[in-house]
């Protein structure tokens, strides 16, 4: 019973082994999906665009380019519009849910001092993980109901996480597992691909255009563009987190939003966090 | 003077029956649309603009104005399709623009 | 019916009544002149909304993303080239941030024309 079961699965594997080399096609260049590679050819792109900006200096987005609207944050940031987010997620952390847990008992380290490591890939779900979701699973989990993504609960929540974190450098991992490759590389994908009936993708902005302005916004550089999530933003009159970045850019050129924490919304995310790898967690933060 | 009206009233009239849309032409003309909107779903590219004319559509019918409602509908199959172009064309376009 | 005369009378006192109007319109014109169809659009945020991007005499707060609209006359002779941009830039340059207005159905044949009108005026 034994040998014929060996032999079998000796078979099978062989099988496989003759698909696998009957389909195989010579690796194109596009296929091959090098994470290294991108991240160094992202921050020369960056850093020789802009010699004068401190590498640092590339998580305050608009205001590491423009020097006039770097006057007018640095006159609000002795009270930063977002400290009352900062105090509620505190307050909601130290506060138990209806079954005695807390936020803490979801997170390593209790939470406090991780954000830097998000978005991750589970390799148990094979899912990029970002904060706001693991937020909500814990909540769920412990029978809590989801808050939205946008803001209000959900921005307190990642505004304390990230002031946990401040000046914590970014440590996003891409394991040499094909689906997190393909997880990043989708990610890739999406923030180059042109969407929306105004044809704009995310790099049409943020890496063709960094420093410019449309009307009177100034864009801001891809490279560091997650790091001061969430933020509070003058337009919004509140806070707003990744997840409302990405619905509104989205809108904004009249392509209709997928929904928060999408998949591709997490792997966008997880490409995004991985080019600022080294660069300091500078959330929450404030722009125009 | 009076023959110049019956006959001007007479080419009018005529132009207009062939011109109107009826409720089942709304409904090829709808199905049509919402078809190529799913379509794009299905590609996650849909747009703004898709989704307000088949709005439109929807309620220029209740209100039984189908030439505007089929007008808008066919719009909307045509913006609808726009995206799916778009999102085709991306699958292999996005390339060019990376950061090498 | 009238009878001629009155007709006559009738049809004196319409085109004094035009003619009136005209030379109102006309001179009220050369005060305050009227905005063409084309800089309307143009500068309509749901439209062309051209100012995102563009430097435009007359507009305000404009972008920077392209180059500035002046000189049109000059820098596009043929017409075909400018509405050719203003439909679908891509064709020229597959990267440009420029939305195609033609091809994504953003703008009509008819709304293009008038901004190209007005362009010629910049």
């Amino acid at each position: 019973m034994r040998i014929s079961r060996a032999i079998a699965s000796v078979v099978v594997t062989m099988m496989i082994a003759a698909l696998v080399v009957a389909g195989a096609r010579p690796a194109a260049a596009a296929d091959t999906i090098d994470p290294d590679a991108d991240f160094k050819a992202f921050r020369a792109y960056f850093t020789k665009l802009f010699p004068n900006v401190p590498l640092n200096d590339f998580v305050n987005g608009p205001y590491s380019m423009d020097a006039e609207l770097r006057k007018q944050w640095e006159a609000i940031d002795d009270f930063p519009p977002y400290d009352f987010a900062i105090d509620r997620g505190k307050q909601m952390f130290a506060t138990a849910f209806k079954n005695g847990k807390t936020y803490g008992d979801c997170f390593p380290e209790k939470g406090i001092g991780i954000r830097q490591n998000y978005p991750y890939f589970d390799d148990k779900t094979g899912e990029v993980i970002t904060l706001e979701l693991e937020l909500n699973r814990c909540r769920e989990a412990n029978g809590e109901e989801p808050y939205s993504y946008v803001k209000d609960e959900m921005a307190s929540l990642t505004a304390y996480m990230a002031f946990t974190s401040r000046g914590k450098p970014f440590d996003i991992k891409i394991p040499n597992d094909p689906r997190a490759l393909a997880a990043y590389q989708k990610g890739a994908e999406y923030f180059y691909a042109r969407r929306g009936q105004l044809n704009f993708s995310c790099a049409s902005c943020h890496v063709q255009n960094p420093g410019n302005h449309i009307r009177t916004e100034v864009l801001a550089p891809a490279l560091g563009i997650v790091a001061a999530m969430p933020i509070y933003r003058s337009e919004w009159s509140g806070m707003g987190t990744m997840s409302r970045r990405l619905v509104t850019c989205n809108s904004q050129v009249r392509g209709v939003p997928l929904k928060p924490q999408d998949e591709l919304y997490r792997d966008v995310e997880y490409y995004l966090s991985y080019m600022s790898n080294g660069l300091p967690v500078s959330g929450p933060g404030t722009r125009p | 003077m009076r023959a110049w009206i019956c006959l001007a009233a007479t080419l009018f009239c005529a132009g207009a029956a062939q011109a109107a849309s009826t409720e089942a032409d709304f409904k090829t003309a709808l199905a049509a649309a919402e078809a190529a909107e799913q379509d794009a779903g299905a590609l996650k590219n849909q747009w703004i603009p898709t989704e307000q004319a088949l709005a439109a559509a929807k309620k220029a019918a209740a209100a039984g104005d189908f030439d505007a409602a089929v007008a808008q509908a066919k719009e909307a199959e045509a913006l609808a399709k726009a995206s799916i172009a778009q999102a085709k064309e991306e699958q292999s376009a996005w390339r060019a623009g990376v950061i090498r | 019916m009238r009878g001629e005369r009155g007709t006559a009378h009738g049809t004196a006192l319409f085109v004094a009544a035009v003619v009136a109007v005209v030379l109102f319109a006309g001179a009220h014109a050369s005060a305050q002149t009227p905005a063409l169809p084309g800089q309307v659009l143009a500068f309509d945020r749901g439209k062309g909304n051209c100012l995102t991007c563009h430097d435009i005499k007359g507009g305000e707060a404009p972008g920077n993303l392209g180059p500035p609209l002046a000189d049109i006359k000059t820098r596009f002779p043929d017409r075909k080239e400018l509405r050719g941009i203003v439909f679908d830039e891509t064709k020229r340059n597959p990267q440009t941030v420029m939305p195609p207005f033609g091809r994504n159905l953003i703008l009509t044949d008819g709304e293009i024309e008038a901004i190209v009108d007005f362009l010629y005026t910049r």
